[in-house]
């Protein structure tokens, strides 16, 4: 009994670990999906937008500076790739691009993604997979009813990409560095066998 | 039992980690297209020669093509296979011993910095609009510029991206279209791509060598896309081919206005004019041709009626009337195509 217990924890935390709950982003006052976070640090100012800075120059293919970097408000356009997967196929379907703006004051900062847009993509004459036009369809309007399903998905996985996005520039913002466990050195001892 | 149910769990246990290892590794992609048509000419003949249309009163196959690509790190391959009129006779020359190799992309890519990549292999070409692919057209029958031009350039090409709106190709190629090269690597390419403001990209393509029709001769292309807006949207193809000893050549200029009424459904014209050089002097001779094409989409699924209508008053197509025996200046006509990219 113990061990089908078990068994049944297991499937469910598998399950789990495939279908994470994501919600779909809040609207903000002009009604765009945004990611909103305000955010108490003890970090100065300045080494703030430094980190920042540094963040976005880290991350330079996906999300590039829009600003001086002397504006009070900085904003960056970014974009992620949308992944068309099925049993049998994988390939790209799309990009969504988003701004990114960023505030600081003396002990918070804020930043907010906003003005989401799907692109699509389309097969070049190399086979790659491109961008089929400049301009974007905001997330934020109601898709046709037989691309309802579709159109979920992609307000979803902009959700989910913000999160993360969120909890990476936070995690940097703090200057927080990951140290790996020391890994012990392994030895091939072919004397004895 | 419970062996079995120890074995399970750990097998689902591996499933998830499997699952959750291979999110990080770069996908193998798979995809590709099919397409079929119908074309009825007014004059009940197959008049209208430019690819791909080409069978008249009949439902008849474009091609199924399939696509797969691979990026590890720098590297990257990509493989792209056809079968089927368009994708075979209609687009492809068989090797020296008969065989199809039913290949239209099969190269490897290594990118050595952001800004630099090299790419070898048999690619499609980088002069023209249009492309083989229905998928990526709008119009489903093709210009005659399209036609006179290459279609695939075997070789090895160096690409620099000065920035998101400059780069510059440079490339050593065989002859057009061709598997392996019959008098060497001949020919030498280039593409300055523009893209002066958001929406408006411009290709300033030459090639110089041994092309499709046996002679040396030098080919320069412009091709440019400007997206006015949401809904509209230009094109423009300009060509021109000269043979070093001036016994052959063409010129023509295409113009691609678009209207899209819906992400769904688009209209769009195609205004071509294209010119034969007169051989040695000879006189030169001029087709014109209107196609105005509709797309509509449907998840992956796009229709595309299109009515088409050319002039050729130098009688060099050799458009015949309904009667089939004598030659008329101009012919008509409708198709139906359905392309299914995936």
């Amino acid at each position: 009994m113990k061990q089908l217990c078990f068994f049944f924890v297991l499937i469910t935390l598998s399950k789990f670990s495939f279908a994470q709950e994501v919600a779909e982003l809040p609207k903000d006052e002009t009604g765009k999906l945004t990611y909103y976070e305000v955010v108490n640090t003890t970090v100065k100012e300045d080494s703030l937008k430094i980190r920042l800075l540094s963040f976005i120059a880290k991350s330079k293919k996906d999300i590039k500076l829009n600003t001086t970097q002397n504006s009070k408000v900085i904003l960056a356009r970014g974009k992620f790739t949308i992944q068309k997967t099925t049993t049998l196929l994988s390939h790209p379907s799309g990009e969504i691009t988003y701004q990114f703006n960023f505030e600081s004051s003396t002990d918070k900062y804020r930043f907010w993604l906003t003005n989401f847009e799907f692109i699509p993509y389309q097969k070049d004459r190399y086979g790659n997979f491109v961008p089929s036009t400049a301009i974007g369809v905001p997330l934020e309007i109601e898709p046709k009813k037989s691309n309802a399903k579709q159109w979920e998905d992609y307000r979803l996985q902009a959700s989910e990409y913000a999160v993360n996005f969120a909890k990476r520039l936070k995690d940097h913002l703090k200057n927080k560095i990951f140290t790996p466990p020391p890994i012990s050195e392994k030895k091939v001892v072919s004397k004895s066998w | 039992m419970k062996n079995h149910i120890a074995a399970l769990s750990l097998l689902l246990l591996s499933t998830a980690t499997v699952a959750v290892a291979q999110e990080k590794a770069s996908p193998l992609e798979i995809s590709g297209s099919v397409d079929t048509y119908y074309k009825y000419d007014f004059n009940k003949s197959g008049n209208i020669k430019t690819f791909f249309a080409s069978d008249q009163n009949s439902v008849s196959l474009g091609m199924i093509d399939l696509a797969l690509k691979k990026t590890t790190g720098k590297a990257s391959f990509v493989g792209e296979l056809s079968f089927g009129p368009r994708g075979q006779e209609q687009s492809l020359l068989t090797a020296a011993d008969g065989n199809s190799f039913h290949i239209q992309n099969l190269y490897v890519d290594y990118a050595f910095s952001d800004k630099f990549n090299m790419t070898a292999g048999f690619m499609g070409t980088f002069i023209g609009y249009e492309v083989i692919s229905p998928a990526a057209n709008f119009n489903y029958s093709t210009s005659y510029l399209f036609g006179a031009g290459p279609f695939q350039n075997a070789g090895v090409k160096g690409t620099y991206s000065f920035s998101d709106k400059v780069s510059l190709m440079l490339g050593l190629f065989n002859e057009w279209n061709v598997y392996s090269a019959s008098r060497g690597t001949s020919s030498i390419g280039g593409q300055l791509m523009v893209s002066p403001v958001e929406g408006w990209t411009a290709y300033i393509n030459g090639l110089h060598g041994l092309d499709g029709y046996g002679n040396y001769s030098t080919i320069f292309d412009l091709t440019t896309a400007y997206e006015i807006n949401d809904k509209v949207k230009i094109g423009l193809n300009a060509a021109d081919l000269s043979a070093g000893d001036d016994s052959f050549g063409y010129s023509g200029v295409a113009l691609y206005p678009q209207y899209a009424f819906t992400p769904a459904v688009a209209l769009g014209l195609r205004a071509e004019y294209f010119n034969y050089k007169g051989i040695s002097g000879g006189p030169s001779a001029s087709v014109t041709s209107f196609t105005l094409s509709g797309n509509i989409k449907s998840g992956g699924l796009t229709f595309i009626p299109e009515v088409r209508f050319d002039n050729d008053k130098d009688f060099t197509q050799g458009f015949l009337k309904s009667n089939l025996t004598t030659f008329n200046k101009s012919a008509a006509q409708f198709s139906l195509a359905a392309v299914y990219s995936f």
